[in-house]
């Protein structure tokens, strides 16, 4: 086919939606009007491990609106069928109500069902739960390891140790949580054996065929819908007892149930990115070519549950190396599964790995970014394949130039504004370019008018306008007559809407439908000796704003809108998808970042603020300029947090989560965030899929902490291998 | 929340009637609905005196300021003779929460709010404040946030405010308003150290109402100001914290002001930096010298160790950028 002129696509757009936001139409999980839901309000434990010997629902049941206070005491047995086709870790899944056993302190362990919120709300505080408790075990550093996943090539331990520079650091990173402004909701309807669900989630069929197993139905028999996420960040990943809560509580009350979780729930009953300790040792020559690392980490994970996260590949394919060792051990504990968090495993690899190179190039007294350089594969060392593209030499060079680097003074304390020390630092970012299964639909109307649909999601990054406007120009249509809708699992399936997977692989499916509905159209015009490009080749027509016509001459054609209406065809629809390619990969596909960061630190008071942050992107094809923006500012508000401020605390004596609340869980407010800036490289990825696009969504966070601490450093002299970076710490 | 009734007064006698009956003060509501969400108060009557006359704010017939009880932070902190008398307070109340809270929290509400510690407001938690004799989990517990002045082995919770910090610093008094009539009390005597009382908070009879914060007049020109140190640069409780105000006539300090926050269960007086200063001269040496003792006395947790030195580092540091140096 002749290839669609380009109009959308690349286009700085506003987001579609953005009126119904900001004007409060846009329906988010808990503002759906489904009529006769009474309110659902989850009982916690109140303890960190052990088991519920009373629960007494008197008083809560005496309380006026309250309907019904569910509990393992009275819960029929659920099937819980095994459920591969989701992100449930391997495990043995948190059972609603099942059982008596609390295994982590905030376990959701009875429901109060009430006619009003304010009823069902009392009625929780109202439960007496007595409990057998045990001592819980919630000290990283203080438990036994569980499963190991190792790496090896060459014979690294024996390398670090004869290696002329030799670094041995241990580095540690606090638990994170995700903190969406939406908290998490849903809204459960049985009509019958038919189950719907308004629920706030990342991927529609993943809470489907959780839902399904849970409760013995078939597929078809659940309807998940989610048209608006306030935010995700990861934590909509996966199918969290609340929603099963939300659904039993419907089924035994026999009501429309709506939960909403508070914000300090939103800390204990979903996940969160896992703490590390995590020891890496280099090696490298006189001149800063690294000959080996060995990586070995301790990870939280669940009692129940063997989460793991990708956070070993850059420690395999980012620099080149011939000896590496890895050992990730997750490190079962009395707490709730961690979940993915924006840019995991990668997120975590890189503060670790940029914080040594860094220390490393101090060390030799090598320029940070010229060590970088010297250490640049050819191609992926672990895969033995070559990039499909790897462009960070530019990076470096653009982010060098655009940030200033050469005013960068590599001796600490060099640099002073008052009682502030200025420092500056840069890291190197990389994001695995995930692809996976997805398929669309698109119909065309005879009033030329399209409607493109697929499950997905949005949670923030604009999916209803970059797919759009990916449908937009493969139909020839403008932007206006193009609707992209989503967030129900009535549509196409589509893969978790994480990983930055959704433009590659929904929009490729997208792509694939649009391609194949107007090669419909065309063939339907060439077929048509009533039209004026009857007998014309496929390949020589294009379409442009609505308007099919021979390529090189705009003025033989006509319009959707005349073609369909003259054949009597009220619509044309195609279904598009897109499947990676199977089989061995011929080459390795990462999205990769230079971030540059300069900060002032008040030495005295222990206080770093950062003054700006600049990233530079290697991420393929940007489909829409100003969303990206979005994405990479927004990126780069995470990374000031994760590095400076974010880390939910554990009281280990009982497992409590001791400031779950926004007041004490500290993430960035306006006044931390300076002058921010996203530069991306010019070009597209033609191996990684058919739009060319690489993901950019995680990789705009990673490397922000490791430039911040590496620029706090630079400003102080003092290495901090511990996030968040804290007053105390810097004194 | 439990349920309340709700009631609102609109004269002072309505007030105390109420009061006197049980009934709790709300006006703006900031810190008491929060709790109430929380279970961690629960009131059984709310009497809103939102609609009582004590919003002005006056010089006093001995030039000093009297704010009256309801006047919102945000206003107090614009209002053009505490911008210009006392530079502590605005930037004590500007410093404070957020824009949203300011334009509804009131000052009489402010000195009353209740403690931050996370234990306390967890109603799973032991907390002697919230449950006299149910122990307390924060002196062995994550106690980062935690005061490390005028502790016992009942309460580590510190008082939260900022401007009562500034007030502290300024020997301000309280104008209470109680069946038996009218009574002022030195702010320092108004807030209660834990001991082995830990809920006592005030030094309030039952059903007193405050009507006013009044702040004697001080020898001018009076230098002031208040710094802040926290972890993120807005919406966050102090770490530390240092009101100061000096007043300097020939060269040498005459009369010098200093109270410390985010150390203390209350906000906490410094009089030996006071004495300190009074009779010299300005220079780096005497802010190092006197700001030493700012946290003499000090009891450190196993997490806030480190405010036993930010403090002697953020009252040096105000005491430079209110005094200057020589």
């Amino acid at each position: 086919m002749s290839p669609q002129p380009q109009a959308a696509v690349g286009a700085p757009l506003s987001r579609v939606d953005g009126r119904l936001k900001v004007t409060g139409e846009a329906l988010y999980s808990a503002e759906h009007d489904v009529d006769g839901a009474v309110h659902a309000v989850i009982v916690d434990s109140g303890i960190g491990r052990g088991r519920i010997t009373s629960i007494d629902a008197r008083a809560a049941l005496a309380h006026p609106g309250v309907l019904r206070v569910i509990s393992h005491r009275n819960t029929p047995e659920l099937p819980y069928r095994d459920n591969s086709g989701s992100n449930n870790p391997p495990g043995r899944r948190l059972r609603v109500f099942q059982d008596d056993r609390v295994l982590f302190h905030g376990q959701p362990v009875a429901v109060v069902v009430a006619t009003t919120l304010e009823a069902a709300q009392h009625g929780a505080s109202l439960v007496k739960i007595r409990y057998d408790d045990e001592q819980p075990s919630t000290d990283l550093t203080k438990a036994e390891p569980g499963e190991s996943t190792t790496y090896a090539r060459g014979d690294a331990d024996a390398a670090v140790r004869d290696a002329a520079v030799s670094l041995d650091l241990t580095y540690r990173t606090a638990r994170n949580h995700h903190n969406p402004m939406e908290p998490h909701a849903t809204i459960a309807r049985w009509d019958g054996g038919r189950l719907t669900v308004w629920d706030k989630t990342q991927w529609v069929v993943g809470t489907q065929t959780e839902l399904a197993a849970v409760f013995g139905l078939e597929m078809g028999a659940v309807r998940v819908i989610s048209p608006f996420v306030g935010g995700g960040f990861g934590t909509g990943l996966r199918c969290w007892p609340h929603v099963v809560v939300a659904a039993l509580a419907a089924r035994e009350t026999q009501r429309p149930v709506k939960l909403v979780l508070s914000r300090k729930q939103m800390y204990l009953g979903t996940g969160f990115r896992p703490s590390y300790e995590y020891r890496l040792r280099l090696g490298s020559d006189r001149r800063g070519r690294l000959t080996a690392a060995v990586h070995e980490m301790d990870a939280e994970t669940s009692s129940y549950e063997q989460f793991t996260e990708g956070v070993l590949a850059a420690g395999q394919m980012l620099y080149s190396m011939p000896h590496v060792r890895q050992a990730y051990r997750t490190v079962p504990l009395d707490v709730n599964t961690p979940i993915w968090m924006r840019g995991p495993g990668f997120q975590t690899a890189s503060f670790v790995i940029e914080s040594a190179m860094d220390e490393l190039a101090h060390e030799l007294g090598v320029d940070p970014i010229e060590l970088r350089i010297r250490n640049e594969p050819s191609e992926d060392e672990a895969k033995g394949v070559p990039f499909s593209t790897r462009r960070l030499r530019e990076c470096f060079t653009v982010g060098a130039r655009e940030f200033g680097w050469h005013r960068r003074n590599p001796r600490p304390r060099s640099r002073r504004d008052g009682d502030w020390l200025i420092g500056m630092g840069m890291a190197t970012g990389v994001y695995d370019t995930v692809r996976a299964p997805a398929q669309a639909r698109a119909r065309l109307e005879a009033d030329g008018t399209a409607v493109v649909e697929a499950a997905s999601s949005d949670m923030g990054p604009g999916t209803y306008t970059s797919q759009a406007q990916v449908a937009a120009d493969a139909l020839g249509l403008t932007m206006r007559t193009v609707t992209f809708r989503l967030g129900d699992s009535r549509y196409p399936a589509t893969p978790p809407h994480g990983g930055s997977m959704t433009m590659a692989s929904v929009g490729s499916a997208v792509l694939d439908a649009c391609d194949r509905l107007r090669r419909q159209a065309v063939i339907l015009a060439i077929e048509d000796e009533e039209s004026p490009l009857f007998g014309v080749a496929a390949d020589d027509v294009v379409v442009r704003g609505g308007r099919l016509h021979v390529q090189g001459d705009p003025a033989r054609g006509e319009t959707y809108q005349r073609l369909l209406t003259r054949n009597n065809r009220s619509h044309l629809e195609a279904e598009g998808s897109f499947a990676p390619p199977s089989g061995p990969e011929r080459h390795s596909f990462y999205a990769y970042n230079a971030t540059f960061a300069e900060v002032a630190v008040d030495a005295t008071l222990g206080l770093v603020r950062v003054r700006r942050i600049l990233g530079v992107y290697d991420a393929g094809r940007i489909i829409s300029p100003k969303l990206a923006d979005s994405q990479a500012l927004g990126g780069m508000v995470g990374g000031i947090g994760t590095a400076l401020l974010e880390h939910t605390v554990t009281d280990h004596r009982d497992g409590r989560i001791v400031n779950a609340n926004l007041a004490d869980y500290l993430v960035p407010v306006n006044a931390d965030i300076p002058d921010l800036k996203a530069i991306y490289l010019d070009g597209e990825d033609r191996e990684a899929d058919p739009l060319g696009v690489k993901g950019l969504g995680e990789v705009v966070m990673i490397g922000v902490a490791p430039a911040i601490a590496n620029a706090v450093f630079n400003a102080t002299g003092r290495r901090i291998r511990e996030l968040p970076i804290t007053a105390e710490a810097l004194l | 929340m439990h349920p309340f009734s709700f009631t609102k007064v609109s004269d002072t006698r309505e007030a105390l009637d109420a009061g006197r009956r049980g009934g709790r003060y709300i006006a703006g509501g900031t810190t008491l609905v929060d709790l109430m969400r929380e279970t961690v108060e629960r009131p059984e009557t709310l009497v809103d005196i939102t609609g009582l006359p004590l919003r002005e704010v006056s010089v006093t017939e001995r030039g000093g300021l009297r704010v009256g009880a309801l006047v919102r932070m945000a206003e107090a902190a614009t209002h053009p003779k505490v911008r210009t008398l006392y530079p502590v307070i605005s930037q004590a109340l500007e410093l404070s929460a957020s824009a949203q809270l300011r334009n509804m929290a009131t000052i009489g509400g402010n000195i009353m709010q209740r403690t931050r510690c996370t234990y306390f407001r967890d109603v799973t938690a032991a907390c002697n404040k919230r449950e006299p004799g149910s122990g307390c989990a924060a002196r062995v517990g994550f106690n980062r946030a935690h005061a490390i002045l005028g502790t016992s082995d009942q309460c580590v919770a510190t008082h939260p405010s900022d401007v009562a910090v500034a007030f502290a610093a300024l020997d301000a008094t309280v104008h209470l308003l109680g069946p038996e009539g009218e009574r002022h009390v030195p702010f320092l005597d108004f807030l209660l150290k834990p001991g082995s009382t830990p809920h006592r908070e005030q030094a309030l009879q039952r059903g007193e109402l405050i009507t006013a914060v009044e702040i004697p007049a001080h020898p001018r020109p009076l230098k002031s100001g208040y710094l802040k140190v926290r972890d993120r640069q807005s919406y966050e409780f102090a770490l530390t914290s240092a009101a100061v105000a000096l007043h300097v006539r020939g060269g040498v300090i005459r009369e010098a002001k200093a109270a410390a926050g985010g150390v203390g269960t209350v906000p906490w007086k410094l009089s030996t930096v006071e004495r300190h200063l009074i009779g010299e001269r300005p220079s780096e040496a005497l802010w190092a010298e006197a700001a030493r003792h700012a946290a003499d006395g000090a009891h450190p947790l196993e997490h806030n160790g480190f405010k036993v030195e930010l403090l002697r580092r953020t009252v040096e540091r105000q005491l430079r950028i209110v005094g200057g140096a020589k």
